[in-house]
């Protein structure tokens, strides 16, 4: 008597592995055709420029001028500092509103959650005007400060701050959806047993809450990165004129200056910044899988 | 009904929705036009030509569609020069704010309309006629950019009159001027090219659509950055500029700042709606107006309703139209003045242009965009 394979005891059908593939073959062609072959056409076209002579010839000339030229690092600069700021904020403010609607048994939280998913359905280009009229000069900030004899605010409008503002506000509800599935996974139980021997509160959000969620702290901070680097209408209605964020300057190189080849190449140099944090992301969903 | 049921059906509904657009095709008596033009244009036409010439025309629809920008008109101009020669409909009878000359090749291809043959055609202002020239044009409103400036805090008689007594102002007053950057709205741009003019010896025919080399960009325009960089302290917030018409007009709206560079049309069409008060006051430099420039419709040769549309471009040149654009739109006409009502002329002989500096696109253009952001937008100081 052989020793027989586990599956075959559950049955496993022979030949229906390609009727998995069959049904994943639609979204991944999908993705090669709109996503990755783009990618790679756009790194081709950015690489292998036309000659005087009719020609084409592999020249690094676009990367070279990206980064000997101050003005594009500049705008790379403040895309990062954006970025890494918003992101940074983006946790200070999300996980106290994440644990208090995780742990919290009163009527409030119900219009605490409310009021933090709310960004999710604002357009960004009426948050921006809306911006405009509550911290903008005059605004409505400056009219309550008035009221009660304080002097105005330095609006952030115009300034770097004015983008991360907006941005973080509209970034709130994703990252608290986020954080919020993660706390999900922190059982009541654990969190008394470690009362129960004397933990304090901040011993317990070290010591069990923390380590439990920062897989989910990981995705959040990869989604809203991605999200940021790459934003457009924030940036481009509340922020400085110079230096622009990487979405608005490409978007002007492309449109205003007719230069695709450098507007591909700052796409690419973005691209490249992004894919770190999308590899962040897809190994901690590997890393879960397995788990 | 079920949950289920619901979700499946308002998912069909949505899919409908979105599948019928592409689905459509031009009817027989609907004329469909696209614009690239601002919200006010399309306000204008909905309010005030569309129930005209419907009621001039029973039986004919006017559809207008909002085209976005040049852009969006220029893929749609796309396809009708490729539905050229078969039978396949463009779905386009008229375009309102586009230029003839594009797409590149059309006008060869014989995309476009030679409209000189319509019974209103001569009314047109010479001035417009000379700015641009192409028989295929059809200038019909023009604006020009003048300055917007709250009264309550600066009295019309102080308010400066030319270039210098408009700079002295600035710089007299910091914090108090803004203007946006000159590729996100025509306002700040084409404050901006009076600038490069006064940099010239305001001498406007130095600038042409051809004449554009990378040494005659510099020694024209490398002076005016210098005017604009002595300038930036002097401004909002200590060189600040808004991303486009609507938010220098907000903060001027909200007495933010004093004065602002506007577009004739918008700032009334603000006044009227109210999101600037009634004490705003407008005035135009009088040593050398502004840059302005005259909106042209442009009609493919191929659309379904070609006859009508035609009947729509002759129609807009009439006086009733034109005297519209004047008190509804808060633009010039495009006719001559001799053909509106002599109470208006005397009216708004305040903004009559007896002249409109046009400044060419093309090359130009593109320096400008991109010469600004690099010489003037970082607000470093030349000196350090």
């Amino acid at each position: 008597m052989t020793d027989r394979p586990v599956n075959d005891i559950v049955g496993t059908r022979r030949g229906s592995w390609h009727v998995g593939l069959l049904l994943v073959a639609a979204p991944v062609l999908l993705v090669f055709w709109l996503i990755i072959y783009p990618i790679i056409s756009a790194i081709i076209r950015t690489v292998w420029l036309p000659t005087e002579g009719g020609g084409h010839s592999f020249s690094l000339e676009t990367y070279l001028f990206f980064f000997s030229d101050r003005y594009s690092l500049n705008n790379l600069g403040i895309t990062l500092w954006t970025t890494g700021v918003c992101a940074i904020l983006l946790l200070l403010v999300c996980l106290p509103i994440a644990l208090y609607l995780r742990f919290s048994n009163s009527r409030i939280s119900a219009y605490v959650q409310g009021l933090a998913i709310f960004p999710m359905f604002v357009p960004s280009i009426i948050l921006s005007y809306a911006f405009i009229r509550v911290l903008g000069p005059n605004g409505t900030v400056d009219l309550l400060l008035n009221s009660v004899g304080l002097p105005r605010i330095r609006s952030p409008y115009l300034t770097p701050w004015g983008p991360v503002i907006g941005l973080v506000w509209d970034h709130i509800p994703l990252t608290v959806l986020i954080l919020l599935a993660g706390l999900g996974n922190v059982t009541n139980q654990s969190i008394e047993a470690a009362r129960d021997v004397g933990a304090r509160s901040w011993n317990v959000l070290w010591h069990i809450i923390l380590p439990r969620i920062s897989n989910s702290i990981l995705v959040a901070t990869s989604f809203s990165v991605l999200g940021i680097f790459s934003a457009f209408t924030l940036p481009y209605v509340l922020g400085p004129a110079a230096p622009e964020m990487m979405g608005p300057f490409m978007q002007r190189t492309f449109r205003e200056l007719f230069d695709p080849q450098n507007a591909i190449t700052q796409a690419v140099v973005a691209f490249l910044f992004c894919i770190v944090f999308g590899l962040f992301y897809v190994r901690s969903v590997a890393k879960n899988r397995k788990a | 009904m079920k949950r289920r049921d619901f979700m499946i059906s308002a998912g069909a509904v949505a899919a409908g929705l979105t599948l019928a657009p592409r689905m459509a095709f031009a009817a027989p008596g609907t004329i469909d036009w696209f614009t690239s033009s601002d919200q006010n244009v399309l306000d204008f036409w909905t309010n005030v030509v569309k129930p005209k010439f419907e009621a001039a025309n029973p039986g004919v629809t006017l559809n207008l569609v909002d085209g976005q920008d040049n852009a969006g008109l220029q893929a749609i101009a796309e396809r009708a020069q490729a539905a050229l020669g078969t039978n396949a409909d463009p779905q386009v009878d008229i375009f309102e704010g586009f230029d003839a000359r594009q797409p590149v090749g059309a006008r060869e291809a014989g995309l476009w309309t030679d409209v000189t043959g319509l019974s209103n055609y001569s009314k047109i202002n010479p001035l417009a006629i000379q700015l641009d020239g192409l028989p295929e044009n059809l200038p019909y409103r023009g604006s020009q950019v003048l300055l917007a400036y709250d009264t309550t805090k600066l009295a019309a008689a102080d308010v400066p009159k030319t270039w210098d007594e408009l700079i002295t102002w600035i710089k007299a007053n910091p914090g108090q001027f803004i203007y946006n950057r000159p590729n996100k709205g025509g306002s700040g741009g084409n404050f901006v090219r009076r600038a490069i003019y006064a940099a010239n010896g305001n001498d406007i025919s130095k600038f042409k659509v051809d004449n554009f080399t990378a040494e005659a960009g510099a020694a024209a325009l490398d002076p005016a950055w210098a005017i604009l960089n002595d300038l930036a302290p002097s401004l909002f917030d200590g060189g600040a500029y808004t991303s486009g018409n609507t938010q220098s007009i907000q903060l001027l709206g909200q007495s933010a700042v004093t004065m602002i560079p506007a577009w004739s049309d918008q700032a009334l069409a603000a006044i009227a709606s109210g999101a600037l008060p009634e004490t705003t006051g407008l005035v135009q430099l009088s040593d050398l107006g502004f840059p302005g420039n005259f909106s042209r419709m442009t009609i493919p040769v191929n659309g379904v309703n070609h006859d009508l549309a035609m009947k729509l471009a002759d129609f807009v040149l009439t006086e009733e139209i034109q005297t519209a654009v004047l008190t509804e739109l808060g633009g010039f006409p495009g006719v001559s003045w001799d053909h509106i009502d002599p109470a208006l002329r005397e009216k708004f002989k305040d903004v009559i242009p007896d002249s409109i500096p046009v400044f060419p696109g093309g090359d130009w253009e593109k320096a400008i965009n991109e010469n600004w952001y690099r010489a003037v937008a970082p607000n470093v100081d030349p000196a350090s």
